[in-house]
């Protein structure tokens, strides 16, 4: 066909031929058919080629030379395509519908032969080729005129000759050779790197011999040096496969192939070694694996192939998506250790990719057992330098946050807790804390809506040993560390500073500003106000800093309240250290009431001596002043404290006023007005059987102390003479009852039950009821709750609420909160943040007065 | 005491009050349980004191008065010549 298209365009040529010549190119034309078909089949000897190179010389001659060449490659393409590809794939046929896992060993062997039959072929057809080469050659060496791209020519014919025998190859290519491929290097490095872990066992056990034991360690040697020769074998034998798939044009697919079988054995090696522990860091490890495995292979396998492969094919095959720097000019000389600095970044990027992922998508647990897990995060914190993917770990860490943590079920100590170990385990990962804003937000805006926040925060706060009833972690403990460590830190800046420390401060702040990473929220605010402080991050929660230290100051109370021995030594040390955090203003009464404990110890200390020394007769039903202490406070620095009546018995009565008399004697003119319901009251009852102590509230004791007179008593005028109504007496009575030392029984009024004092068991009818608990503890609390006194405090406003709802149908939170800003300026002026109203507004809902829907208030119908 | 009832340990609260006809500090409007202004701590640190006139103030408050005047001090409520009592 070239033959008539060659004769259409050259028709003027062709007119000029002879008969003779014409004779002589259908003569030549026929003979190189026929040579050429048995030089390809390989029948030939030296005579065809000889004829065969006198024909193609006398078609060159006539201008033909580009017909030779095409009828030669197509030829060879035939013959190829029917002997070379199609028994190259043969091989593989039995394989194609296997997986994996199935392709078992003797594939390997089948890999091998295949190839090296098939290379066998392709040098029999580059020897083929060369023939043609030479007979070209010998036309040129002849015409001087072209001899100079005669070496051109030559390149051009063998290159189109291998681009020919790879597409040959890749056009009848199975679907499944890739596949084996990689299953091949896979089990070829595995195997390689189980070699490796030998040596590595075995240098360690040999670092671990003895010195008499290294000196006759020649076996030792030995083994290594057998590992070291199986190791060198393996990598020749897996650099041979990777050349002949080279020589047929493979080079990507096989670049491809170990590659991926490389990253996924480090994968699976990062998975190995990184597991669920997260008390060891193991980034040095996987680098120091990738160090000994992987990159010693590549290592051997590139400088195996260095001399014989050219690398201006190889650099095409490296375009990986992974590669984390550019790939280098596409020179052709490239020296190994170049790609094998390449390859070490792309297999430390891989890594430190897999690992972070790993870590990021654990990031819930590791950060629940935070302190431990500190090399977990130190890792994390290096793989996200090298990756930058912080906003992943964003991502996925709020997405878990809120599928496990910020879930009704969750207590809100835990998520306390856990935003606690949050904010110190984000500080190290980023100090600027600006993924810790991201991540914090959803956090807070939940913590924002339970009730409890404030108290659990504030018990976190006090409670430092272990008064956390779940006992789980103890967060106080940490909380109140984080105050202590806080106070070293911030020691120099002071609260009285005078200017010029200020403007040293100044200074020092502003040189050592930097700026803020890309990552940060523009909204968000700058460094400054980013500052990672965990009780700053705890106020921001609660809104302001002054609900908190109110809390506290109901807490506190309620604490020395309950003290009797006057030892507060945790709560001033807790006291100095918010007063550092919160300024000395804002803690200014709770410091009275601490001295207002120490002023009762000193007072009680003197009024006792004062009585030793007079002296005073006690007598028969008088108890001895000994036997009172008492805490005396400045009330108006307190929180407002429940003050019940309570009529004491005589005997403590007259024991409190004396006390108040000498009080005043001491300290004119300051008087003392007594809590009678409030204080603690040691007992010890002895009966003719048993024994008991208790530890009672003031009315507890009242009414036992009755029973003195009277063995029993009838609730109504039980009540009277405490001086207390009826339903807290029954309530209270059932203490004693459950503690088997009062006994009830119907009266014969209607509506009054009998008491009676249970004087010995064998009286009583049942008393097993010893393990009954104390009772009523929660009708015990002395100190008006924050949320009670807001609720009063807000109820005026729950008029104007209602009112505006009704004019204005449905509010947001925002600006009710406003309108109530605006309109009530008058006494008492509205002075609630917005959680406050929050709260109280939700107070409403669950009563049913309002509604709150899609983030509006309304009143419910 | 009855026999049955060993040991009793009371430990009461009470609060101090001054003894003192009015509430609030003249001088100041603070509360007299309260201190005066210069004061941080109540109680002993910032006393009361009263004049012949039966009036009462905190000392550091009504010292302040007086110092400031330039002839004799009167009681501010009063205006009575003011005299310490004894």
């Amino acid at each position: 066909m070239e033959f008539l298209g060659a004769s259409e365009c050259n028709l003027g040529i062709l007119e000029t031929l002879s008969d003779d010549t014409i004779q002589e190119i259908t003569e030549s034309y026929d003979g190189f058919f026929t040579t050429v078909e048995s030089i390809v089949a390989g029948t030939g000897d030296s005579s065809v080629e000889k004829e065969f190179a006198s024909h193609v010389y006398s078609l060159c001659k006539h201008g033909l030379d580009s017909l030779v060449r095409d009828h030669f490659l197509r030829s060879l393409e035939q013959a190829f395509e029917k002997r070379g590809a199609s028994s190259f794939w043969h091989h593989f046929d039995a394989y194609s519908d296997k997986n994996h896992p199935s392709y078992g060993e003797e594939i390997k062997e089948v890999l091998c032969k295949a190839l090296e039959e098939i290379s066998i072929e392709k040098q029999y057809h580059e020897k083929c080729l060369s023939v043609v080469v030479h007979a070209l050659q010998s036309f040129k060496d002849q015409s001087p005129e072209a001899r100079l791209n005669s070496d051109v020519e030559r390149v051009q014919l063998f290159s189109r000759f291998r681009s020919m025998l790879s597409s040959t190859l890749m056009t009848t290519l199975p679907q499944h050779f890739p596949e084996i491929l990689h299953w091949y290097f896979k089990e070829k490095l595995e195997e390689l790197s189980a070699i490796m872990d030998e040596d590595d066992t075995q240098e360690r056990e040999s670092d671990c011999m003895d010195l008499d034991e290294k000196l006759r360690s020649k076996n030792g040697e030995m083994d290594v040096d057998e590992g070291f020769s199986r190791h060198d074998d393996l990598v020749k034998n897996i650099g041979k496969v990777v050349r002949d798939l080279r020589s047929i044009g493979f080079t990507s697919m096989a670049e491809n192939a170990y590659a991926s079988a490389i990253f996924l054995l480090l994968k699976a090696k990062v998975h190995e070694l990184a597991g669920d522990d997260y008390r060891t860091s193991v980034l040095g490890s996987i680098k120091e694996w990738i160090q000994t495995v992987p990159l010693q292979f590549l290592n051997a396998l590139l400088s195996y192939l260095g001399d014989s492969v050219s690398y201006g094919t190889t650099s095409s095959g490296l375009t990986s998506p992974l590669a984390c720097c550019p790939t280098p000019s596409f020179s052709k000389v490239v020296t190994p250790s170049e790609g094998i600095v390449r390859w070490k970044l792309r297999l430390e990027y891989f890594a430190y990719e897999t690992l972070q992922d790993l870590r990021i998508a654990k990031l819930f647990e590791i950060i629940v057992d935070y302190p431990e897990s500190s090399s977990a995060i130190e890792d994390l914190k290096q793989c996200l330098e090298y990756t930058g993917q912080h906003s992943k770990l964003v991502e996925s860490f709020i997405s878990s946050l809120k599928y496990r943590l910020l879930t009704a079920g969750a207590s809100t100590n835990d998520i306390l807790h856990q935003y606690v170990s949050t904010i110190k385990a984000l500080r190290a990962i980023d100090p600027a804390g600006v993924f810790l804003e991201a991540v914090g937000e959803p956090i807070r805006d939940y913590l924002r809506g339970r009730k409890d926040t404030i108290k659990c925060i504030v018990t976190m706060l006090t409670d430092g040993s272990g008064g956390n009833a779940n006992g789980s972690g103890n967060p106080g403990d940490s909380l109140l560390e984080e105050l202590m460590r806080d106070d070293e830190s911030q020691e120099n800046v002071g609260f009285d500073d005078d200017f010029h420390t200020d403007d040293k401060q100044a200074w020092i702040n502003a040189s050592r500003w930097e700026p803020d990473p890309v990552e940060a929220d523009p909204l968000k605010g700058s460094l400054s106000q980013r500052k990672v402080d965990i009780l700053g991050m705890l106020v921001d929660i609660i809104g302001s800093k002054e609900q908190l230290v109110n809390e506290y100051r109901v807490m506190l109370a309620e604490k020395l309240l309950n003290k009797i021995d006057y030892d507060i030594d945790t709560e001033i040390r807790t006291v100095e250290l918010l007063k550092i955090h919160f300024g000395e203003a804002s803690m200014q009464r709770c410091e009275i009431m601490l001295n207002d404990l120490i002023d009762s110890k000193r007072v009680n200390t003197n009024i006792k001596k004062a009585s030793s020394q007079t002296g005073a007769e006690l007598g028969e039903n008088e108890l001895s002043v000994d036997n009172l202490t008492s805490t005396i406070l400045s009330t108006n620095f307190w929180p407002p404290i429940q003050d019940e009546p309570l009529e004491l018995p005589g005997p403590i009565d007259k024991l409190l006023s004396d006390y108040a008399n000498r009080y005043h004697e001491i300290k004119t003119p300051r008087k003392l007005l007594w809590k009678k319901n409030l204080g603690t009251v040691k007992l010890e009852l002895q009966f003719e059987d048993r024994a008991m102590q208790f530890t009672v509230s003031p009315t507890h004791a009242a009414i036992i102390m009755q029973f003195q007179e009277k063995k029993s008593w009838t609730s109504i005028d039980l009540a009277a003479a405490i001086g207390i109504p009826i339903e807290a007496l029954n309530r209270r009575v059932n203490f004693w009852i459950s503690k088997g030392v009062l006994r009830e029984s119907t009266g014969t009024v209607s509506n009054a039950n009998v008491y009676t004092l249970v004087e010995s068991i064998t009286d009583s009818g049942k008393n097993e009821s010893e393990e009954l608990l104390a009772g009523d503890e929660e009708s015990e609390r002395s100190i008006a709750s924050v949320e009670d006194q807001l609720r009063k405090e807000m109820t005026i406003y729950e008029k104007f609420i209602m009112g505006m709802l009704t004019n204005f149908g449905n509010m947001a939170l925002e600006r009710i909160h406003n309108t109530l800003k605006m309109f009530c300026v008058a006494d008492p002026s509205y002075d609630k943040s917005l959680q406050q109203l929050q709260s109280f507004l939700s107070g409403l809902v669950s009563e049913e007065k309002l509604e709150f829907r899609e983030g509006m208030y309304l009143l419910k119908k | 005491m009855s026999p049955w009832l060993r040991k009793t340990e009371w430990h009461a609260v009470a609060s101090w009050t001054w003894d003192a006809q009015d509430e609030t500090c003249g001088i100041c409007r603070m509360p007299f349980d309260g201190c005066c202004p210069d004061c941080k701590l109540p109680g002993d640190d910032c006393p009361l004191i009263w004049g012949a006139c039966n009036h009462s103030f905190h000392l550091h408050c009504i010292l302040k008065w007086v110092n400031s005047q330039t002839s004799q001090a009167h009681c501010p409520m009063c205006r009575r010549e003011w005299q310490f009592k004894e």
